[in-house]
């Protein structure tokens, strides 16, 4: 499996200056422009598969299956594999199904994977504001799901640790501690929840990693990202933990003040790919919002990936027959102006 | 007089009987027959069995063998825990979750704590102490538009350098300190004042944010337990009447440790411990066969609200008063 390497890829569009400029200035004056010309730029290709799903009861291992196949992920590459599912849990709200990963999308990525030969699936998280992990996995609805499964499940937060040095650069974090969970996992999948985001504009799969982050290390809220910048964060994680693959749940996401108190807002859809700025790109799209305006995926393109729409191979639905323009709130700075024309 | 001191001392015989009859306990037994086994011969505590060293296992083992102390049996184990901890403390006074991270300094508070009432400790407890009262971090102006609601003038503590103050670190810095006589000292008036502005008005406390962008944010269990638990003796409890109704109302729909741990610490804290709390810590270490092996620090957090039924206060009984 070839994983995306910062070594390999072509020299990122922005600067490091750029970046900074078009992330902090760029985004306080209300001008992108280094963020538009990085969205004009040729960049690599990828391939986004979008599938749409109508309900948490559907044949969800299915349309998993279905994706894969579409993007070419092949037995022989899962076959043997210890595979590491990364939901995105927040809150434990039982039947606030717009705030986590739904478990039966989980339940749904696992079956599938499982039928393609992978050794064994371990689902993965160090939630971010909750110390109770346990908690959210009860009142989510998870622990159930898991249980019944017999899905082993991993406290990131507490997980024994290893150091790694910032493939990113973009803040002033020079070595990262990860958990050892991830070096032993042989795939990777950032299972991530179609949500607004109050800092950020959209919390999507590379957002998602923040999760992987162990709270012993870096407090609860894990907010030493805050300080080095969010968008400077999700780059630095994305580009030092290097996931194989994304799904975003948004069969039922969150607009507004996400990604906690907004409301729920049913797209019907599982974007899925190998490249985690396209998937992102894909789901914003979807989501009636211009992935150009959102600082750490402009700046991932050309680098991590793409997100320019004519770099992304589209399988499956169209993004104009399932766009579900999520709302944005105009008082939050960070989701002002994002709305795809 | 003569009344008042009967009572007082029928009232201390009461308690006395109580806590033998909580020590002998099986559930109190095994929980200190795990954390026993967790002792390492290097001296210290693991998480989890089969795992090295780890300052807050170690911390909150010691807290709860003191708690269940009954005979001179786990002196031994206290001690080289007591004397682990303090073999890794940093020149300046910090205790970090590893020598590599030494930024992640959350675990000094419950090293001070751990330390309490050992006469070998107190210059390694008094370098913490001042490395508390010396250390905080990132606090600005309050702006009259900022999307975030809470004062974040106050200082409190954060769990690494350089961050902004949080409930769960307070909370402990608050315990710690109180226990070792500081409960006037400014920072501790500061770090009151800072869990006042972070409590939620519909009660209660999550990790530390109030309001974002006007919307109020949800309360966590674990943490409301803690600050409640920090905030005796500092402050009224009709400051507190919203919290402690939400945690009344919450608490019999826990069932896991964290949360369930430190709510009834954080209500007995209140004289306010739940009648069924002895039924529901019962139930809690059962369901290690639901969720698999509790780490060190859940299993001493339920033996302490098994054991205590006001909050820290036991832990250090010269201080009572004081508290």
């Amino acid at each position: 499996m070839k994983r995306f390497s910062i070594e390999t890829q072509p020299v990122p569009c922005l600067t490091r200056r750029q970046f900074m400029r078009g992330a902090l200035g760029g985004m306080l004056a209300g001008t992108f422009i280094p963020m538009l010309e990085n969205c004009t730029r040729r960049n690599r290709h990828a391939e986004a598969f979008i599938a749409r799903v109508g309900s948490y009861e559907a044949d969800i291992a299915s349309v998993v299956l279905s994706g894969l196949r579409e993007l070419k992920v092949g037995v022989e590459e899962i076959r043997g594999k210890r595979i590491l599912l990364k939901p995105n849990l927040i809150e434990p709200h039982r039947g606030a199904e717009h705030i986590n990963t739904h478990p039966l999308v989980l339940r749904g990525i696992a079956e599938a994977l499982l039928q393609m030969g992978a050794r064994n699936i371990l689902v993965a998280e160090g939630t971010g504001h909750n110390r109770d992990t346990l908690l959210v996995m009860e009142e989510s609805g998870l622990g159930e799901v898991l249980r019944e499964d017999r899905i082993p499940f991993l406290d990131l937060n507490y997980e024994t640790s290893y150091s790694v040095k910032n493939a990113g650069g973009h803040t002033r974090i020079s070595t990262f501690t990860l958990p050892l969970a991830l070096r032993q996992a042989d795939w990777i999948v950032s299972v991530a929840k179609m949500k607004t985001h109050h800092w950020a504009g959209v919390t999507l799969s590379m957002k998602n990693l923040f999760g992987v982050m162990p709270g012993i290390y870096y407090g609860f809220p894990k907010n030493l990202f805050h300080w080095e910048g969010i968008d400077k964060s999700i780059l630095d994680i994305t580009a030092t933990v290097r996931p194989h693959f994304a799904i975003v749940d948004g069969i039922v996401g969150m607009e507004g003040d996400g990604p906690i108190m907004g409301e729920p807002r049913k797209a019907g859809v599982l974007v899925m790919g190998r490249n985690l700025p396209a998937v992102d790109a894909t789901s914003a799209r979807i989501m009636g919002i211009d992935p150009c305006k959102i600082a750490y995926l402009a700046a991932a393109s050309g680098w991590l990936g793409t997100i320019r729409e004519t770099d992304i191979h589209q399988r499956g639905e169209a993004i104009a027959s399932v766009r579900t323009d999520f709302a944005l709130v105009e008082k939050i700075e960070a989701q002002r102006g994002l709305r795809l024309a | 007089m003569e009344t008042i001191l009967k009572a007082s001392l029928a009232g201390g015989t009461r308690r006395n009987r109580e806590r033998t009859v909580r020590v002998r306990n099986p559930i109190t037994r095994e929980i200190l027959e795990a954390v026993r086994s967790r002792g390492l011969d290097s001296g210290g505590i693991s998480m989890l069995p089969g795992e090295g060293c780890r300052p807050d296992a170690t911390a909150w083992a010691v807290l709860a063998l003191t708690a269940a102390r009954f005979d001179s049996r786990d002196d031994g184990l206290i001690e080289s825990s007591r004397s682990r901890l303090a073999a890794g403390q940093q020149k300046d006074g910090r205790i970090s979750i590893s020598a590599s991270n030494p930024e992640a300094f959350w675990p000094t508070p419950l090293a001070v704590l751990a330390w309490g009432g050992s006469p070998e400790h107190a210059a390694a407890q008094s370098r913490a102490v001042n490395f508390l009262l010396s250390i905080s971090g990132k606090h600005w102006d309050k702006v009259s538009d900022s999307p975030l609601a809470h004062d974040t003038s106050l200082r409190g503590w954060s769990w690494t350098e350089e961050t902004h103050s949080w409930v769960e670190p307070t909370s402990m810095a608050l315990l710690a300190l109180k226990a070792t006589g500081h409960g006037n000292h400014e920072r501790v008036t500061e770090g009151v004042r800072m869990l006042l502005d972070r409590q939620l008005p519909s009660g209660g406390w999550n990790y530390g944010n109030t309001f974002v962008y006007g919307r109020e944010l949800h309360p966590q269990p674990d943490m409301t337990g803690a600050a409640l638990t920090a905030l005796v003796g500092l402050v009224q409890e009709k400051q507190l009447k919203r919290s402690l109704e939400y945690l009344k109302e919450r608490v019999s729909r826990l069932h896991t440790p964290r949360s369930l741990g430190w709510a009834v610490l954080g209500l007995g804290a209140w004289q306010s411990r739940p009648k069924n709390s002895d039924g529901w810590i019962m139930d809690c270490v059962k369901r290690q066969e639901r969720y698999g092996t509790y780490d060190t620090t859940l299993l001493s957090l339920l033996l302490l609200a098994w054991m205590a039924d006001q909050g820290f206060a036991f832990l250090h009984p010269a201080d009572k008063g004081k508290l």
